[in-house]
Order: structure tokens, then sequence, then C-alpha cells
């Protein structure tokens, strides 16, 4: 089964008296241990594609599924309950806060859940992308790569379903990107998830299982 | 290796501590902001108690006392014996006290002269307090002489004074703070000092506790007045103290209202600073929202940020304003102590109250349109 899909999504905006339809009528699926890859050019609807997979948005019209329930009628906080327990996000700009050491940052999704303690999984996603001593380092003392693998583990710390990730290695010089995705390779295998990620990179699509290409908010086959 | 932060178990608190010291510039200059509000209004109220406890004081002496004196229609030059023992038993179990006065210039061996209003009476322990020496024997032959003057002629215990001829020891110097004119200059002498004055000038009802200051100067004028002869005059000072109770209150509520004008102040001071560090941290919200982070945790977590400003700022403005008082209380009433009886000790803990509450009040805006942007939105710049 698969854990994300998409039936018939569509979006669309109002600006200035204008509707655009960023997507039209997108099937979409992702399963476990696969790394699916969206492709195209800007403004062909990625972001919005990844933002309704990541339950950041809902379509317009068209039914959303996670792991076979239908969430598309979720209010905000229950779309915020399952982001939390099922989905994970790596950003482009990594997005770390800059007052949390590494561990805290990776603890940060489950941060609240006081009555669950992440600290051992966390330092152990930490070990396992190679930061073991850069536990207790606050951000600004990383590198790019050590960011966006700190970002990787906090993407996993909830235990998730599906990993999205926008740009993964857009901020990342070509060695370094090959890294991250050795990572995501193997994490997509070890942790049985679905990764979902966007990307112009050449490199990252030579990564991936499938890859999906999006033109004016249709899906390219 | 996994040292657990003490607030670990207050996520809310742990995160807003750490956002806190991030620009610890401002979360200074913010929590100053409520410092100088939690002093100004706790000081100001500090300074009405003390006022207040000075006044009081000062009135106690006065608000039991009932003065008769000759009315226009009096057909003697004052009060007679027999309307003292009229006055006497009008006023029950009160003390009556009668009195002839005089004004008499003093001198010094040294050549130093000063005037003064000579008071002469028996029962004058009833009247006076003494800073030194003592009342003895109903002062019938010795004299009191007030503080200033005794000082200004160089004038101790066993000293003598002369007047009318006659010579007598002052036995005591009498305190300083006594009644309304505190520093009223003044030679006591025994009633007989004045024995070639026929009549009285004055007589003082000291009522008891319980009697009622108004009853009594009704009862009395209503025995010697009718609606056409005012024969005495009856005076007392308990709408003295009324008075003066009133405007203390207004004054106090003066005072507080200038020290909340600078509390508000501080709270939008506090506003502006959360609404401009949630907009800093505008992406980082979406980022805590993307990853799972409910709304209703934002909105705690900022809360407590303006909360914490207003917790710090108000702990350091009561001890300031502690300080503050003791220095108030050594000055108003030589009693620095007296700053931690609750009537004035209850300005902290009001500032310290509106402290929290005006900063968790200006908190939740901010922390209301943080929790609600959008993620998407927001990640989006």
């Amino acid at each position: 089964m698969s854990v994300i899909v998409l039936e018939d999504a569509i979006k669309r905006y109002h600006t200035g008296g204008e509707i655009i339809e960023a997507l039209d009528s997108v099937n979409f699926r992702a399963d476990r241990g696969e790394m699916v890859t969206i492709i195209g050019p800007s403004g062909s609807g990625k972001s919005t594609l990844l933002n309704m997979i990541g339950l950041l948005d809902t379509p317009t019209a068209g039914r959303v599924r996670l792991n076979g329930r239908d969430v598309t009628d979720f209010s905000t906080d229950e779309l915020t309950e399952e982001r939390r327990s099922d989905i994970g996000f790596v950003f482009q700009d990594y997005h770390l806060l800059p007052m949390l050491t590494a561990t805290e940052n990776v603890e940060l999704p489950t941060m609240w859940d006081t009555e669950v303690d992440r600290r051992d999984r966390a330092v152990e996603l930490l070990n396992r992308v190679g930061l073991s001593d850069r536990l207790t380092h606050k951000p600004p003392q990383l590198s790019g790569g050590q960011r966006q693998r700190v970002a990787i583990a906090r993407a996993l710390v909830n235990e998730p379903d599906v990993l999205l990730a926008d740009e993964p290695t857009g901020n990342l010089d070509q060695d370094t990107g090959a890294t991250i995705l050795d990572e995501l390779t193997r994490l997509k295998e070890s942790e049985n998830i679905a990764i979902v990620a966007v990307t112009h990179d050449e490199q990252l699509v030579e990564y991936s299982d499938r890859v999906v290409e999006l033109v004016d908010g249709t899906i390219n086959t | 290796m996994s040292r657990r932060h003490p607030l670990r178990r207050f996520p809310s608190a742990l995160m807003a501590w750490r956002n806190l010291g991030r620009n610890r510039v401002r979360t200074a200059l913010a929590t100053l902001g409520i410092l100088i509000g939690v002093v100004a209004i706790a000081s100001l109220g500090m300074a009405t108690a003390a006022i207040q406890q000075q006044a009081t004081a000062n009135l106690e002496g006065l608000s039991n006392e009932v003065t008769v004196s000759a009315g226009p229609d009096n057909p003697n030059d004052g009060i007679s014996a027999d309307q003292v023992d009229d006055i006497e038993r009008l006023a029950g179990d009160a003390t009556v006290v009668p009195e002839r006065s005089n004004v008499t210039t003093l001198s010094a061996r040294n050549g130093a002269e000063t005037r003064v209003s000579v008071t002469a009476l028996t029962k004058a322990d009833a009247m006076y307090n003494v800073s030194r020496g003592s009342i003895s024997n109903r002062l019938r032959s010795g004299a009191l002489l007030s503080q200033a003057d005794a000082r200004r002629l160089g004038i101790e215990i066993g000293d003598p004074v002369t007047y009318d001829g006659k010579i007598y020891r002052v036995q005591g110097i009498l305190s300083s703070s006594q009644g309304i004119g505190g520093q009223q200059r003044v030679l006591v002498l025994p009633l007989s000092a004045m024995d070639n004055q026929n009549y009285y000038d004055s007589v003082t009802v000291l009522a008891e506790p319980g009697q009622s200051v108004e009853a009594l100067t009704a009862n009395i004028e209503s025995s010697f007045n009718t609606a056409d002869e005012d024969i005495v005059r009856v005076r007392n000072f308990a709408f003295v103290q009324q008075n003066v109770g009133s405007f203390l209150s207004t004054l106090r509520l003066g005072l507080l209202g200038i020290g909340s004008i600078s509390l508000v102040v501080a709270s939008v001071a506090i506003l502006n600073v959360m609404l401009m560090s949630t907009v800093e941290r505008r992406g980082e919200i979406g980022v805590l929202r993307a990853v799972g982070i409910t709304r209703g945790e934002v909105l705690r977590m900022i809360l407590t940020e303006a909360v914490f400003l207003g917790v710090i700022g108000g702990v350091l403005g009561v001890v300031v304003s502690a300080g503050v008082g003791v220095i108030l209380f050594e000055f108003l009433l030589g009693s620095p102590l007296s700053a931690f009886r609750w009537q004035s000790v209850q300005y902290l803990l009001y500032g310290m109250v509106f402290a929290v509450a005006a900063s968790s009040i200006s908190g939740l805006y901010p922390a209301w349109k943080a929790a609600n942007e959008r993620p998407v939105e927001a990640l989006r710049d």
C-alpha cells in the first residue's frame, strides 16, 4: 500500500481577480522504500505539490490519503498532528534553530511530547549520519553538509513513513551532495520509508527510483 | 553526553529561554522597561504609604481632642471655673484639662532671646510627651520646654527659666512631633503660674477610646449655646484626620495612576519587541509548524517569552523598589524597616502582578499572530 496518495488533486489560487491553477488533476503516489523525485521548470507547481504531499496545504478539489486514510478534510490541528507523527521534512536552507544544539534540533519535532523522551533516538540518528562528535554543537558551528545531516536526522526522529526533501542538495557542493544522497538512500532502505524530493539537481535524479515531471501543473508521463 | 537541560520537561519554557538569550540587548531593554514601570508603581505606592503613616502618627494626638474656648457672646473673658465643672460633668470619663495661656520672652545666659507661648495647666502628662526628662507630679512645680527653644537657648534639664518673676526648673523637653504644629514653640508651666488670671483661655477634653468626639462636641455645644448665643466655641480635629485621609487616598490614586502609565508604556515596548522578534523568526516558526508543533504549542512558547520578560523585569523591579522603599521610610519616618509592613509592602506585590499581567497581555497578540501564520507562507520567504 502506498504511504501517500493524491487523487485528482487540483489547487487554484485567487490573485488579483485572476484564478491561477497551480495543480490540475494531479495523481501521485509514493511507496515505502522508494525515492520519488519531482522535477520541472520554475512555476510548474513543484512546491505546491510537495506542500500538499506534506499536508502543509490542502487541495481545492481531489483527495489526499495518508496510509490509506483520507486526510483531505482534516482540520489544521489534525493535519499538524499527522505531520508530527508520520512525516519528516528536509529543507534546502536546512532551517535549523540556531540557539539549539544539534541534538536538541533533532529532538525538536517531538520536544513538546514530554512523556516520550527521544533523546536516545536523536543521538543514535546523529551517530548514523556521522555526527557523533557534533552532538552539542550549535548550527552556526557546523558546515553546510553537517547542517543538512542534522536536518535529515531531525526529519527521522519521529519515525516517519514519508520524508519530504525540498532541494536537499541545493546549497551543497557536488561531493557533499553525493554523501547526503548516499545517506538518504541508506536510510530509505533501513527505515523503510518513502522519500519524495523536489529538485533541479541532475545528480539527485540519478539516485531516484522514479522521476515525476511536472509541467504547468500537470504530470508528464 | 546526553545531559538534559533543567527546563527539558517544560519545552515552551526551554524554547522561550533560549529565544530570549539570542538577542540579549533587546531582552535587557525590554526587561528594563518593565523594571522602571514596577519601580514607578511600587515606589510611588510606598511613598504614599510612608506619608500616610507619618500623617497618622502626627494626627493621632489630635483626633481625640475637643477644645472649648470662649464664644463671642460669653460675658467673661474666658471659661469660668463653674463652666469647667459643667464641662467635666458632660465629659464623663474623658479627661478635662483647663489651661491659661500667654506669651513671653525667654532669655538665656548667653544673651539669646526667644518668644514662646506659655501654657499653664494641670495634668500636663495627659497633654504632652517628653523626649527627655519626665513630667513628674503632674507638673506642680517644674516646666516643660519645646525642643527647638531648648536647643536655641542652650537649656538643659534642671536649668531654670523665669516667668513673671518666678523661677521654674525645666524638668522635661517636649518631643518634637506633637500634634499638627509639630514644632510648636511652647513653655508649659503649672497652672499656678497664671493664678492672676480669673478665667481659663481654653479647656481641652481628651476623649477616652470608644467615646465619640463628635457626640462630645455636640453635647457641650448644646448645653452652653442657644440659637442666638454662642457662649462657648467647641472644636474638634476629627475632620482634619478625615480630610487628610481622603486627600491621601486621592494622592495615592493619582501617583499609582502615573506609575501605571509607565507600566503601560513598558508593555507597549514588550508588544513591539515581541512583534519584531516574531516577524524576524517567521520562517523559523513556519518550520516549527511544518515539523508538527501545534498552534497551541507555538502560542505557549511565545507567550512564555513575554511572561519571562515580565517576571524578570518584575523581580528586578521589586528588588530595586524595596531598596527605594527602605530609603523613603528612613527619610520620612526614620524607621527603614517600616517599609516591610503590609501597608507599604503590598505595593511591591501590586507592581509584580501588574508587570506579569501587562507583559502577558502584550504577548498575546504576537503569540496569536505567530501561531496562526500558515506554515506554507512563512516558509516561502
